[in-house]
């Protein structure tokens, strides 16, 4: 009785937290009649039915009516955790209530959130964590079940410029909730005490991840769902194995029934390979010798220092050094070189830190037994040490690929051109080889390009010429290509790994 | 000869004492060591020394861990180094090799003659030096490789096997000669029949007693003169123990074998000749294991291989 009562209460906070999600993000409209009820009033319901059911619980557990292990005391940590949603609750309420300033709603709160913490934290524990959330829960309850609070609320703080209203409000304050209810609800279910905290941690952590993932996954749906309409348009596939998706292969062209994002998708890709390549060689080497030759002290220490500033620096300011320094000795104008160049210096310091970290997590036992046969320390790293930091270092190139392919600001300083060009930049037919200095030409790599980022950025500030819903397809083909990249990234991370243990 | 006597009759007086009942005061026990000590270099033994040692003091910043040690080790032969923890036995092996080089902070005085050369003289080559003298450690530390690239691990890196593009390019593909490396490599540590239908497997698959002999096949394989092992069977059951030890029989009959054990038992089974060190990086007795066991000169050293002191 009392654990199916408590498996009952999880069970409705969890489909409660799941409807605000999808009602946040209007997957569900508040208008949905079920039996009469609105959605809103029937969250209304559930938080009545399971505020009580907490009560319940709780007090049925503190006269005894069933066995539970609850503590004496409710301990401090739940009251402060309390004590926030008390501070919130005990400003709104003064701020709606009595009209007061921030300033206060802010004390009010404070009080009721001293007074909370300190009430529930000597609260014997079937109370402490029952009681508060079972209160709230029948509140909100009431509020959304009677009506009070319906799909045409609106509250608009005098205090405040912002207006509230009930779609997002609703929705947020029941996710909230149903975390609450959820919590206390699982403990309830093994019967406090520690195996109760345990199982309330665990289910709030459960909650987040998923919340997390959630947000992730509708993201990525949202841009799916309104980019794929472009990215299929005039798209055929056959007869036979042959597929045509011109928004894939071709520029934008006067007189030219689809237009596409070819040239783009070709200079992202282009500068994502130069970055890489220079970034690579650069940054393994300069970990190596930080790791291996520098004699570990000041130097490496402010190197180290440096080098994690570098990563956080912002990638405007790079920009601006490639449009300061590097583009009057291109031939002064934009140049997918100078782009590369600038995005290989932004991943640099990301290849430097995790090479570094992969080479330093290598077990010296490695070094000696190299070094005990008699092999060199060069060899010892070429062929011992480095094989066995590859896995980590690919991993570090992996999450700088993902910052750098959708960097706008650089591109828009040094690389951008005209940012819906017909044609892509042809960089390996464009090799020449000259018999002065510097023999390799290639006149591809001096000019400008577009890239996936600048172009969707062209639409947003400008829509010169393009509309929206060419910039959702713009920005899916983006995901898509950083996705490609990623996977290359984990295809070789796995590559050297099995290297390393089969 | 004459040195032995007088401190053979010094113990005897201490001997006397202790069945005096009375109570022996340490100063008496490092005084007579202390005669010990000069002694230890006279260690006769048959045939040629493989390693020799005068004088030889190592620091660690202002910590004295090997104090002014000098010892003949006989080639072809097992020779232990037994002795508490902490009393720099790793130390000293190292200095045989000169792995002690890669610390930092230790420093080096004395000689050490292989082959009657000085390996602290300036011009000595450090890779001559460790294929001459190979190392096996206390933990299995095979790398991440197929139990085939182990074992040619250093022939390849000395350019003495060219196997891969490289090799084939050049012309001088050694793929057979590396073969063959490998399997005389293994055979000789006693792993051929285990593994030889799986040269190619990663040799972290292998079992912790497997990766110790494959330790010991890839510092064969380098086709050493004296192989110095550190606790090579400390991280190993008793099965995998007994291996290794039937291995450093074998292995005396055509290398110098210096071992370090924490292990009476095993440096009484296994070795010719036994150093036993006490705390504070001194050689305190060195003579022919049997002797050493049954009837050592000093009593610090019959505490110690008897187990009161440790
Ligand atoms: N890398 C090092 N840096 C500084 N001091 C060291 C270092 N290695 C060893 N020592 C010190 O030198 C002394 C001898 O150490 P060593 O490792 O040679 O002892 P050991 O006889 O091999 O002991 P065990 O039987 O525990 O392996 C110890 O006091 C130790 O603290
Ligand atoms: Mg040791």
């Amino acid at each position: 009785m009392f654990d199916r009562v408590a498996l009952g209460i999880v069970g409705t906070a969890i489909v409660t937290f799941l409807l605000g999600w999808t009602t946040l993000f209007d997957r569900t409209s508040p208008d949905t009649a079920v039996a009469g009820l609105s959605l809103f009033a029937l969250f209304g319901v559930a938080f009545l039915l399971a505020g009580a059911g907490l009560i319940a619980a709780g007090i049925a557990s503190n006269v005894g009516l069933f066995k539970t292990t609850a503590d004496q005391y409710t301990g401090l940590g739940t009251g402060v955790a309390f004590g926030v949603v008390g501070f919130a609750t005990g400003g709104l309420v003064t701020t709606i209530l009595f009209g007061v300033g921030a300033t206060g709603s802010a004390l009010a709160g404070l009080v009721v959130a001293l007074i909370v913490t300190l009430g529930i934290a000597v609260l014997p524990e079937d109370i402490g964590t029952t009681l508060p959330v079972g209160l709230l829960a029948l509140v909100w309850g009431v509020l959304l079940a009677a009506g009070f609070v319906d799909v045409g609320w609106v509250w608009d703080p005098p205090s405040l410029a912002a207006t509230f209203h009930a779609p997002i409000v609703v929705p947020l304050v029941t996710i909230a909730l149903s975390l609450l209810v959820a919590w206390s609800g699982a403990i309830v279910a093994e019967g406090f005490g520690s195996q109760g905290r345990q199982n309330g941690a665990y289910l709030m952590i459960g909650l987040n991840a998923f919340g997390m993932i959630a947000v992730l996954l509708l993201l990525i749906l949202f841009v799916v769902r309104k980019g794929l309409p472009t990215l299929l348009e005039g798209a055929q596939f056959g007869p036979g194995l042959s597929i045509s998706v011109p928004f894939l292969t071709k520029g934008v062209m006067l007189g030219q029934q689809y237009n596409g994002i070819f040239p783009a998708i070709v200079g992202t890709v282009w500068l994502v390979v130069g970055a890489v390549v220079l970034a690579i060689p650069m940054g393994i080497g300069a970990a190596v010798f930080l790791t291996e030759y520098a004699e570990q002290g000041r130097f490496t220490a402010v190197i180290e220092t440096a080098t994690n500033a570098l990563w956080s620096t912002p990638s405007i300011v790079y920009g601006l050094f490639g449009y300061a320094f590097l583009v009057p000795r291109f031939g002064n104008r934009n140049s997918l070189l100078a782009g590369m160049m600038v995005l290989g210096f932004m991943l640099l310091p990301l290849v430097v830190i995790t090479s570094r970290e992969a080479i330093k997590s290598v077990p010296d036992e490695y070094r000696d037994a190299s070094a005990a046969l008699g092999v060199n320390q060069w060899q010892t790293i070429r062929s011992v040490v480095l094989p066995a930091a590859m896995p980590g270092v690919v991993t570090g190139v992996i999450l700088g690929v993902g910052r750098i392919a959708g960097e706008t600001a650089p591109i828009l300083l040094v690389t951008s051109g005209a940012p819906f060009p017909a044609r892509a930049p042809s960089i390996l037919g464009s090799f020449r080889f000259t018999a002065t200095p510097p023999f390799v030409q290639n006149e591809a790599l001096l000019q400008a390009s577009s890239a996936l980022p600048y172009q969707l950025y062209a639409v947003i500030t400008a829509g010169v010429g393009q509309e929206e819903a060419f910039g959702w397809g713009t920005a899916l083909v983006l995901l898509l290509v950083v996705l490609g990249f990623y996977a290359i990234g984990i295809a070789s991370r796995i590559y050297f790994r099995r290297k390393l243990h089969q | 000869m004459s040195d032995q006597t007088v401190t053979r009759t010094n113990d005897e007086q201490q001997s006397n004492s202790l069945t005096d009942q009375q109570p022996t005061s340490h100063t008496v026990d490092a005084e007579t060591d202390e005669q010990l000590v000069d002694s230890w270099t006279d260690y006769e033994f048959e045939g040629e020394a493989a390693i020799t040692v005068e004088d030889l003091d190592v620091y660690y910043g202002d910590d004295h861990a090997i104090d002014s040690i000098s010892m003949e080790i006989p080639e072809q032969s097992v020779t232990a180094l037994i002795g508490p923890s902490g009393c720099g036995k790793s130390t000293y092996l190292r200095c045989l090799n000169r792995m002690n080089d890669r610390i930092d902070s230790a420093r080096v005085d004395g000689t050490v003659e292989i082959d009657g050369e000085n390996i602290y003289e300036g011009d000595t080559d450090l890779v001559e030096l460790r294929k001459k003298v190979g190392m096996v450690f206390q933990s299995p530390n095979p790398f991440p490789k197929s139990i085939r690239e182990n074992v040619s691990y250093g022939p390849r890196k000395h350019g003495d096997v060219n196997v891969g593009l490289l090799g084939k390019l050049l012309g001088g593909d050694d793929s057979e000669a590396e073969r063959r490396l490998v399997e005389r490599s293994l055979k000789q540590a006693a792993l051929w029949d285990e593994v030889s239908d799986r040269l190619e497997d990663n040799a972290l698959g292998l079992s912790g007693g497997q990766q110790q002999r494959l330790c010991i096949a890839r510092c064969l394989a380098v086709d050493p003169d004296v192989i110095l092992m550190d606790e090579p069977a400390s991280a190993l059951d008793p099965v995998a123990t007994a291996k290794i030890e039937d291995l450093i029989e074998q292995l005396a009959e055509e290398y110098t074998v210096v071992v370090v054990t924490h292990n009476m038992q095993q440096a009484a089974r296994i070795s010719d000749q036994t150093a036993v060190f006490l705390t504070g990086g001194q050689l305190v007795e060195y003579d022919d294991t049997d002797k050493i066991f049954e009837n050592p000169e000093s009593d610090r050293v019959e505490d110690y291989v008897t187990g009161k002191f440790g």
